[in-house]
């Protein structure tokens, strides 16, 4: 062998291992989860555990006694995450597929950017801040009219709808973008207003699209933690009304997690695998209506009018033609097309506003006291009643980003190479990774949590510390990387590839001159936002890193609080409002900074590549 | 220069012998034989999907790339056996190719060029810009973009990114030029510099070009190829196959009856 080919074949076996920790990564995930539920499930019962009605579990309850003096049944709190998914659905799906109408068709062409780019800020904005915006805004504010304090169904609704609204907009935007420009033409040439061509053939033809936007709306609004743990009240009940104090799946691990008994600690896992199943039967369906929605976009056919149209051939008045009746009723209610188009403007305003509320709130309140009190970030470490400061956490937070990012880029970056210039496409093996990327894509940010206490945790002395955490993250980062990576190397034209194969170049040179520096900008902004997700997750740090914010760390192995997870602790305790405004503030502008870093840094190099005129 | 010149072991004759192609379950070339002389520029014509550029790829081995394609039968390419145990870099680096659409990479003139070169172990500057230059010259580009170097490749016209294109195969010193289709993506004037340029090279190196312009092949091939449903059909010098070809399938191509 000569050096090139030695060079080739090292190059090979790292992209290969990469890609095979992507799926021990998931396997992991899978075997560890089973291996602590099923003894839970064993004890307790399937049945009792999914359809018992209460919730009392007793801390001394462990797996040798014969008795388990507690009870543990979820259906409470499956009910509850159920119902808040529903309501969220309602308010961010509609007001999401609208604003995605809005933005498509009927924004002027200059607010255009600027509105989908606050779109995307939407989606950076941590669910800690978002929880935070509930507790010292939204609830207050329901209190006025409500029985109680205001949490309960409609606060998390709320709450959770406007978090999955930019998931719904970005994808549905996409798909009403995609619809061929002659339907809309077509419609034009017959005499429809725009609004008639809009509401007749663009968004019927993005139906699959936009149901397919909906659907990862729903997985989101599923697995969900801080936010609705912080709005919810989090009683063990059922949401019997829109302000009755209840609780959800992932709010059950987090508040329970850390002072669990064996059967209990059981239980909680238990639950994150019940979620973990509504999460993977959501992927399912995402992944056949994608695959219908590329299809669709061209006949112009849902996945869902087919399941009438089979219903309709067998002529059963079954839940499903009932359902078409209804749909079709309310179609002719809406048909006049200038309500859609008002509500896709309206929509389009009520986005914009809720942005700047959020942020606006939440600067109005904090940023006077940021500045007002320098102790709070450059201070000595205290903790009193009277003064406390974040610098430890800021501190916490950078170290985290750093190592993780150190971990996960370079393991997703190699995935994707390996997938995207290596693999064959009916090879069984990259079948196996895609899959499970795409699984571990979907698995909620509590049961990572939940995996690094079990494993990382553990294997770390026991003790959460920051290494603990930043292990987590990096497998929960993963999936964005492999993901961004291989589109923005999908997006490198193969006549590059096959001009630079033509020369005599072999696969390492080709990938490293050719196709990474053209694949560049996606990669810088796939990097950036990661940064971005660390900064602003928090569930998956309160068990694996800690969640009490302690002197400035050592090293990795101390334990501390990241800056979301101290804002949490800090709106919980109520001792310290103003600090955990100033925190908010803090969170939104490093997470807003590095939103607009990333559209800066993929802009600038993409101007960069296309060559100076 | 001495550096490529040196590695070279293939010289500029094609001999192929019962090659077939399939795709999968499509048989994309059936069991095709081929002489073509070296220092002469040879034209495949033949309607859309008869196998032409499949078969060119197989000279320097680009269907290797393609999922699914299995080649059978023999190809000596000046004398070696371009199937058996080769290295393929090498076997690419003496037979360059230029594609249907320009690709120029998306780096400065110069990094285009001494892209082939440097692939190649060379490294010292002087010997780079020996190469550049002597590539740009010989592809006419020499007085046009010697003052624009170092601007990136993507500035250009999309005819001087295609003549950049053959520039850049050129450094590598060839003894073949495959060509696929090489002018249908660029306007009349473009097209016309690089058939005076493919006029000026075949003194020095073996071309073949796939073409959907008769006239093209007319105007520049010694010899033509007609393809037919994966079949060569006739193969000869240019001026026979255009006013006197010997299959009645070839006749009717030429005069605009089917293709």
């Amino acid at each position: 062998m000569n050096k090139t080919q030695i060079k080739e074949k090292t190059g090979q076996t790292i992209f290969t291992v990469a890609a095979i920790i992507c799926v021990i990564a998931v396997a992991a995930i899978f075997v560890f989860m089973l291996i602590k539920s099923i003894p839970a499930f064993n004890k307790i019962g399937l049945f009792d555990f999914i359809f018992g009605e209460t919730w009392a579990p007793d801390r001394l309850d462990n797996y040798e006694t014969s008795n388990l003096s507690g009870s543990y049944g979820i259906l409470k709190m499956i009910v509850g995450t159920l119902a808040t998914t529903v309501g969220a659905l309602l308010i961010g799906g509609t007001l999401g597929y609208f604003t995605a109408v809005f933005l498509a068709f009927y924004c002027p062409k200059k607010l255009k950017k600027i509105f989908s780019s606050m779109v995307n800020l939407l989606a950076g904005i941590p669910s800690v801040v978002y929880g935070f915006f509930g507790i010292v805004f939204l609830l207050p504010l329901l209190a006025n009219f409500a029985p109680n304090d205001g949490s309960g169904l409609l606060a998390t609704s709320l709450i959770l709808g406007i978090m999955i609204m930019p998931t719904v907009v970005s994808l549905s935007k996409t798909s009403l973008e995609a619809v061929p420009r002659s339907y809309y033409e077509g419609a034009l040439a017959l005499g429809s207003t725009h609004s008639q061509a809009v509401f007749g053939t663009v968004t019927k033809a993005a139906k699959s699209g936009v149901t397919a936007s909906l659907v990862l709306g729903i997985g989101r609004a599923l697995g969900e933690t801080m936010a609705v743990v912080m709005v919810a009240g989090n009683s063990v009940a059922y949401p019997e009304s829109l302000f009755n104090s209840f609780r959800v799946l992932t709010a059950n691990i987090v508040l329970e997690m850390g002072y669990a008994g064996e059967v209990q600690q059981g239980a909680l896992v238990a639950t994150g695998v019940i979620l973990l199943v509504f999460v993977l039967i959501v992927n399912l369906v995402f992944g056949a209506i994608s695959k219908k929605a590329i299809k669709g976009a061209v006949e112009g056919k849902s996945i869902f009018s087919k399941i009438f149209k089979r219903n309709e051939k067998t002529k059963k008045t079954t839940f499903w033609t009932k359902c078409k009746d209804k749909i079709s009723g309310f179609k002719y209610k809406i048909k006049t097309p200038n309500i859609g188009a008002g509500a896709a403007i309206c929509a389009g305003v009520f986005a914009g506003i809720t942005l700047l509320l959020v942020i606006g709130f939440i600067f109005a309140k904090g940023a006077p006291h940021l500045f007002s009190n320098p102790h709070l970030l450059f201070g000595e470490y205290e903790f009193s009643s009277k003064k406390i400061t974040i610098l430890p956490s800021i501190i916490t937070t950078l170290m985290t980003v750093g190592l993780s990012l150190l971990i996960s880029v370079p393991i997703g970056l190699c995935t994707a190479i390996f997938l995207n210039e290596y693999a064959k496409k009916n090879n069984i093996f990259i079948k196996i990774i895609r899959g499970a990327i795409d699984l571990l894509n979907g698995v909620p940010s509590i049961v990572y949590g939940l995996f690094g206490m079990i494993t990382f945790v553990a294997l770390i002395g026991g003790k959460s510390s920051i290494l603990a955490g930043t292990l987590t993250i990096s497998i929960m980062l993963l999936p964005t990387i492999v993901r961004s990576t291989e589109e923005s190397l999908k997006s490198v034209q193969d006549g590059l590839r096959e001009g630079s194969f033509a020369l005599g170049a072999g696969k390492m040179r080709t990938i490293f001159k050719i196709v990474l520096p053209s694949a560049l900008p996606g990669i810088m902004s796939a990097i950036i936002l990661s940064m971005g997700r660390v900064i602003a997750e928090s569930a998956p740090f309160v068990y694996t890193m800690g969640s009490v914010i302690s002197a400035t760390p050592t090293g990795y192995l101390d334990g501390n609080a990241t800056l979301a997870v101290a804002l949490y602790q800090l709106a919980g305790e109520g001792w310290y409002v103003n600090e955990a405004y100033a925190t908010a503030v803090v969170l939104i502008i490093i997470v807003l900074g590095l939103n607009l870093l990333a559209q800066l840094i993929a802009g600038k190099l993409n101007k960069k590549l296309q060559g100076d005129k | 220069m001495k550096n490529i010149t040196q590695a070279n072991e293939y010289g500029g004759s094609i001999s192929v012998k019962n090659a077939n192609l399939w795709y999968g379950d499509f048989q994309a070339l059936k069991d095709i034989s081929v002489e073509i002389p070296e220092k002469q520029v040879t034209a495949f014509i033949g309607p859309s999907g008869c196998g032409k550029s499949t078969f060119l790829k197989c000279f320097n081995r680009m269907n290797d790339l393609v999922d699914g394609c299995k080649i059978e039968g023999e190809f000596y390419v000046g004398g070696t056996n371009i199937y058996g145990k080769i290295d393929v870099n090498e076997l690419r680096k003496n037979v360059g190719m230029v594609f249907q659409k320009p690709n120029p990479f998306p780096m400065s003139v110069y990094d285009n060029i001494a892209y082939g070169p440097r692939t190649f172990g060379i490294r010292k500057h002087a010997d780079l810009d020996e190469i550049v230059e002597k590539s740009l010259r010989q592809a006419a580009m020499w007085d046009e973009l010697k003052d624009r170097l170092n601007k990136s490749a993507l500035g250009l016209s999309g005819g001087q990114q295609q003549r950049l294109c053959i520039a850049r195969s050129l450094a590598a010193n060839p003894k073949i030029l495959l060509m696929d289709e090489p002018t249908s993506a660029l306007d009349p004037i473009s097209t016309g510099k690089i058939e005076e340029l493919m006029e000026e090279l075949k003194k020095d190196i073996t071309i073949v070009i796939v073409t959907h312009n008769m006239q093209q092949a007319t105007r520049i091939a010694d010899k033509t190829a007609f393809f037919l449903l994966g079949e060569l059909v006739e193969f000869g010098n240019t001026d026979d196959i255009f006013t006197s070809p010997k299959d009645e399938r070839t006749e009717r191509y030429i005069t605009g009856r089917f293709g």
